[in-house]
């Protein structure tokens, strides 16, 4: 009963809307475009967040990563290094030292990285070859998409294999088959077992797993790498050979939980420093850099909550405002419904319906336009990804709801304490 | 018995010294089935009197019994509720509600005192047969003749079976043919047994009632009943 009363009310509502299409969608349209803009910031703020996850989500955050850089020369100087070769960065020693000590690591992965002339048959390409253990591939999610990935036993038999990034196969212009096989890094011949997911690494990530630019990728067992290649490269820089030995250009250490990734850290840092009288390596550890980016981001989020929440508020004061004056134009309606028995319950809750009805209306559309306008066009200007996340469509109903109510209550509270015998006479 | 019985009431509207002392002291007594017009200049206090009796304001003292129930200082909700079962109102600009169809202001009444859809649309489609409205149940009212509206208005008043029908000059904004019209359905339904008090202006229209009651400066001047008419006079 009392509901199909509000039913009742509502088709009322409908219908005075109606009777007043223009203002009606003026005002819809100052709570759409409200709407709009908390649902476009709502999804600005979840594709940020998206993105920070797929970037450092990456890399893991239960990860450190320990990479082996080049000195400045100053410090090269003062090691008193006169050679021509540049011997520097993380070594066996270490690795064996984090694997030994570190409790709280899960996996302790050595990467040694050879760089060389790829060939395949006349064509050729110089790109770096990452020798591995299988399970940093499983570490950074780097997924097969044919084939299979490096194991185990590859790495023990020193089986002279590899998986391949597919950019790497067309800079050599080979289309043929890519299973089966054989590249030639320096002069070591390789068989394809695998093709890697295409995918461009940028920023940290590709800084973190020593990616190419050119996403030209290879992947081998590191056993076979360091049994192959040795520990030197000779890169030929503007005429004149530069050769570096590097043992392992990085160490690669998953803990067992997130709550252990700082003290792990400064752990592998106190080891470091001990082995090392140079700084030639560098720690990346992604959890930091997520837990900074986030607490930016929480400042960016609550900013743009602030600017939905003006625009909410000008289409909420636009409400108010029509529904004063439709509360004025409709006194002798008010008058006469009071006379016929309406209490003044009746007379809050039918202009109260009216509001909701509006905003709700304003709701509906706002999440359309916010989902459908706003964030493709915001998406084009900042070039930021958006991401509606599904709660918006309760987000969109209760905000607009909300804005009804209280934008309602005033003008309605005016209604029903309208004096029915003035009402009556209101001309 | 009296359906409605006025004793001691006064009104004032504002406060102190500059309080506007409206009705005076009013003594009346309507029995069940009378028709009353209620006569007087303008200022007279009969369109506040109306008021008193539709249950749309209260008198600052005196009782207000209606139908043997003290009205006079209830809540505006019973208020309300009394309006709406018991009181039909007739105006003179007919305030039907413009958005609405003439079958849809019929059903306002009943949609306050919580019938359902469909017995609604059943008992207003009635009553606007018995006014003659039959063919006009989606018409807004902007698209009637002012006869259709009073008697569209008059519909919405029976709508709820009132014990009165308070109608105030209904034929103010009618032409001389379309008001005798409407008088006749008023008298019609006064010989059907209800009550009906109007107020009007119109020594002609009054002549037509069963009892005259002339206000002059918020009191009763004159209370005569027509000859024939069986009951009524001073009480």
């Amino acid at each position: 009963m009392i509901a199909g009363k509000y039913a009742e009310m509502f088709r009322l509502g409908v219908r005075n809307m109606w009777g007043y299409r223009l203002r009606s969608f003026l005002t819809v349209l100052g709570i759409s475009v409200g709407i709009a803009a908390v649902i476009a910031m709502v999804a600005l703020g979840q594709g940020a967040q998206e993105e920070l996850l797929a970037q450092y989500g990456r890399l893991g955050i239960r990860n450190i990563i320990v990479s082996s850089v080049k000195p400045s020369d100053e410090d090269q100087g003062s090691a008193g290094q006169t050679s021509w070769v540049a011997r520097y960065g993380l070594t066996r020693r270490d690795y064996r030292q984090i694997r030994a000590t570190v409790r709280s690591a899960v996996s302790v992965l050595p990467v040694h990285t050879h760089a060389d002339r790829i060939w395949e048959g006349s064509r050729s390409v110089d790109a770096r070859i990452h020798g591995v253990l299988p399970e940093q591939m499983r570490l950074f999610r780097l997924d097969v998409v044919r084939g299979r990935p490096l194991t185990a036993m590859d790495n023990i038999r020193l089986n002279q294999v590899c998986v391949v990034r597919p950019g790497l196969l067309r800079a050599l212009h080979y289309y043929g088959p890519a299973l089966g096989h054989h590249l030639q890094v320096g002069d070591e011949y390789y068989e394809i077992v695998g093709v890697l997911r295409e995918e461009e690494f940028t920023g940290l990530t590709r800084k973190a797993l020593n990616a190419d630019p050119r996403s030209l990728e290879l992947y081998a067992p590191y056993e076979t790498v360091i049994k192959r290649h040795g520990t030197m490269s000779f890169v030929r820089k503007s005429g004149s050979f530069q050769a570096t030995d590097v043992e392992l250009h990085q160490i690669v250490v998953e803990t067992d939980d997130q709550e252990n990734v700082l003290t792990t850290a400064r752990m592998i840092e106190r080891i470091l420093q001990s082995f090392h009288r140079r700084r030639d390596y560098e720690m990346i550890v992604p959890l930091e850099f997520l837990a900074q980016r986030r607490k930016t981001q929480e400042v960016f989020n609550r900013f743009l909550l602030l600017i939905a929440g003006i625009s909410l508020l000008v289409g909420g004061i636009g409400i108010a405002n029509i529904m004063l004056a439709s509360i004025t134009e409709r006194t002798r309606e008010i008058g006469i419904r009071r006379a016929m028995g309406a209490k003044k319950r009746h007379i809050l809750a039918q202009f109260l319906t009216e509001t909701v009805t509006l905003a709700g209306v304003g709701g509906v559309f706002g999440y359309v336009l916010g989902v459908l306008v706003f964030s493709p066009l915001l998406e084009m200007w900042t070039e930021w990804t958006t991401i509606v996340p599904s709660w918006a469509v309760p987000l969109a109903i209760g905000i607009s709801f909300l804005v009804g109510v209280l934008a309602g209550i005033w003008p309605a509270t005016r209604a029903a304490r309208t004096d029915p015998i003035h009402a009556l006479h209101y001309e | 018995m009296a359906l409605i019985e006025i004793e001691g009431v006064h009104k004032y509207y504002g406060e102190g010294a500059n309080a506007l002392h409206v009705l005076k002291g009013l003594r009346l007594s309507f029995p069940e089935g009378q028709y009353v017009a209620i006569t007087g200049a303008s200022g007279s206090g009969k369109s506040t009197l109306m008021n008193i009796l539709g249950c749309l304001d209260r008198p600052t003292s005196g009782d207000y019994r209606l139908g043997g129930r003290d009205v006079s200082s209830l809540s505006d909700d019973r208020l309300s509720e009394i309006r709406n079962r018991e009181i039909g109102f007739v105006f003179q600009a007919f305030h039907l509600i413009p958005q609405l169809s003439v079958l849809e202001n019929v059903e306002v009444p009943l949609f306050y005192d919580d019938v359902p859809r469909a017995r609604r649309r059943e008992r207003a489609s009635r009553v606007l047969e018995q006014v003659g409205l039959s063919e006009r149940l989606e018409h807004r009212p902007a698209q009637l003749s002012g006869g259709e509206r009073q008697r569209c208005a008059i519909a919405r008043a029976l709508v709820n079976d009132p014990r009165l029908l308070l109608a105030d000059e209904p034929t103010g904004n009618l032409d001389s043919k379309t008001g005798e019209e409407i008088l006749r359905l008023v008298e019609e339904l006064h010989a059907s047994g209800r009550t009906v008090v109007m107020v009007t202006h119109d020594p002609k229209v009054a002549a037509r009632a069963q009892r005259r009651v002339r206000l002059h400066d918020g009191e009763v001047v004159e209370d005569t009943a027509s000859p024939g008419s069986g009951e009524g006079g001073a009480s």
